[in-house]
């Protein structure tokens, strides 16, 4: 690391020139960032039900929980969408875990 | 991103896009949201022909029941009372009109004086709430503000996460800001504020979220309750829906009972709610004041309006609830004394602080000696000048328009909030006249001027200036006027350096280390 160069993600931006220009990775970065905003908001939303449907606790209190810990599931998946170099595994890591979690919140349906 | 980046790397880049597309509303989110932890004292100078009065809240309670029997004892459902306290001087009240009333519309919010009862003569204002009202809902109409602001609130705290990680020096940028030295200054100027006040960005932002969770976030309550209604009843101890028998019953004194749930609760009360006033059914919920516990969930005490009874008692609640409700408590500070207080204002201050050095580490980045800058640069210098030079300019105007549109003008509380979209707009279009060298230096000696003028005005225009103030006992607006007086002071600095500033030539690359920005 130390006086390396710093690497810019390759966006259609070249080092040299602060001019952009597009490339193809416009629609994989398009992807990429609606499946961050929207598909993260997604997950948190599937996670925090899971929670609030399963911990084994007075129900407003599992709410609750489930509320809490939303925002920072969707940090981490918003931030990961642009980390993991590989786009199709950012869309089938979040949306495809999305899908799994509502279907098993379909199974369980809702607490009675 | 078709390779793989190091982790530090690709969280340096989110950071600085993160920061660049919400970072304006940032800025003003957390001026005015720092404006906003003086509300009740704002609203004070705002209106000052309303003197503080040192008047219980059960007096004041029960003035504000005689006032609200002779108006509204026929056809109102439910009946609102805001006590006041050191810091508020009035009695605010919201009446809940029956759908099926006839009689002549009138507002539903009153101000009433604690001793009499009846309604203060005051100029019309927003006072404090309009800042506070701004710093979430952005002045856009329901619910559109609150999600936008919620967005913001939600890249904040990626850009937390992110900048967060980016970082590997935390303990030596505690120490390090070395002036004059053109984008490495920026960047250390935006490290130390932001590394060192941390623990409260991190706080603000994740707690800030949480007021608003029930409506970001309703999923996991419509899994566990029918609506997520019944969730709020639980959440916020919202006490039993007794339904109105019909049967007229008078309502008894609210004084006594409130003294009774003072005793109950062991602090001031803050807040009552009458529902079904007059009918047999109608039920008194009393609330306790916010400064006794960080938990701004407030506990209560129901009471049978027509009996006295004790009806039932809130509390008990669960670990959650309760971090939820510290939370919300951290995030408003209505926990918090004057100290404290004041604390959080300057750690509020380092937040736009924080914002503001990271926008402009944004240009200076990008920015190359003897190149013409590409139309994004130009527009996000614009941006910059509009929105940290100009925003302060607006909220000047707010404050000097409260004395200067005459005191009885019909619509003034909504031409105070006009002059500060007004000003701060035309502040934001006039600058483009200017070189942005030019534009810094004079958004900034504008800004000191405005809030310079405050105190001026204020002493011309009332019999509250600072001398008198400052003579007599009248802390809120000696305070007010020297606190006007201060931030002029700093927008002065800030005029005075950028004109002095000698461009440096930017750092073309750092020795260690990635430039993140």
């Amino acid at each position: 690391m130390q006086a390396t160069p710093q690497r810019t993600p390759d966006l259609g931006r070249t080092a040299t020139s602060p001019r952009r220009r597009l490339r193809p990775a416009v629609v994989p970065m398009i992807a990429r960032i609606g499946t961050a905003l929207v598909g993260g908001y997604v997950l948190a939303s599937a996670v925090a039900t899971l929670i609030a449907r399963l911990l084994p606790v007075d129900r407003a209190e599992a709410t609750s929980w489930g509320m809490i810990l939303s925002f920072l599931v969707y940090a981490i998946a918003a931030l990961w969408s642009f980390h993991e170099p590989r786009v199709m595994r950012v869309m089938l890591g979040i949306w495809g875990g999305s899908v799994a979690i509502g279907l098993v919140l379909a199974l369980l349906g809702v607490r009675s | 991103m078709t390779a793989a980046l190091p982790l530090r790397q690709s969280m340096a880049w989110i950071h600085g896009w993160l920061g660049l597309l919400a970072g304006w509303l940032l800025f003003a989110m957390f001026l005015t949201g720092t404006a906003s932890y003086f509300r009740p004292e704002i609203t004070q100078w705002m209106q000052p022909e309303i003197r503080a009065s040192t008047v219980s809240p059960a007096q004041a309670a029960q003035g504000a029941m005689t006032y609200l029997q002779r108006i509204g004892a026929g056809d109102d459902v439910q009946w609102f009372l805001y006590l006041p306290d050191a810091r508020s001087a009035v009695t605010r009240v919201f009446e809940q009109r029956s759908p099926t009333s006839t009689a002549p519309p009138r507002p539903a919010e009153l101000t009433l004086d604690p001793r009499s009862g009846e309604p203060v003569r005051a100029r019309e204002t927003r006072g404090g709430e309009h800042f506070y009202r701004f710093h979430f809902q952005l002045q856009l109409p329901y619910p559109w503000g609150r999600w936008l602001a919620g967005l913001c609130a939600m890249v904040m705290l990626a850009a937390i996460v992110s900048g967060v990680i980016t970082h590997k020096r935390i303990f030596a940028d505690f120490f390090t800001l070395r002036w004059n030295k053109g984008q490495r200054s920026w960047l250390d100027a935006h490290n130390v504020s932001a590394v060192l006040a941390l623990p409260y960005h991190a706080m603000i932002t994740y707690t800030g979220l949480i007021t608003l969770v029930a409506m970001y976030m309703p999923w996991p309550a419509m899994v566990n309750y029918k609506t997520p209604l019944d969730y709020g009843a639980v959440a916020f101890g919202i006490p039993t829906e007794r339904a109105a028998t019909g049967i007229a019953a008078p309502l008894l004194p609210i004084g006594p009972m409130i003294e009774k749930a003072e005793a109950v609760l062991g602090a001031p009360a803050t807040r009552v709610v009458v529902r079904h006033p007059n009918d047999r059914a109608a039920t008194v919920t009393v609330y306790r004041h916010a400064g006794v516990s960080i938990n701004a969930r407030l506990p209560s005490v129901t009471y049978s309006g027509s009996t006295g009874q004790m009806l039932e008692r809130s509390g008990g609640t669960g670990p959650a609830l309760m971090t939820a409700g510290v939370m919300l408590g951290l995030h408003v500070a209505s926990y918090a004394g004057t100290g404290l207080r004041w604390a959080y204002c300057l750690l509020g201050l380092t937040g736009a602080a924080m914002v503001g050095t990271g926008l402009l580490l944004w240009t200076t980045k990008r920015r190359r000696p003897g190149a013409a800058p590409f139309p994004g640069l130009t527009l996000v210098e614009r941006l910059n000048i509009a929105v940290i030079a100009g925003l302060p300019v607006g909220m000047a105007a707010y404050l000097l328009a409260n004395r200067l549109i005459p005191v009885d003008a019909a619509g003034r509380a909504d031409g105070e909030v006009a002059a500060m979209f007004w000003v701060w707009g035309a502040v934001a279009v006039a600058q483009l006249a200017r070189s942005p060298r030019r534009a810094w230096i004079e958004g900034f000696a504008i800004g000191a001027i405005a809030f310079a003028a405050i105190p001026v005005i204020n002493a011309v225009t009332t019999a509250r200036g600072l001398p008198a103030s400052l003579r007599g006992d009248d802390p809120v607006f000696a305070g007010f006027d020297l606190t006007m007086l201060a931030i002029a002071t700093v927008l002065g600095m800030a005029a005075w350096r950028v004109a002095h500033l000698r461009p440096a030539a930017p750092v073309r690359r750092p020795a260690r280390g990635v430039v993140h920005a």
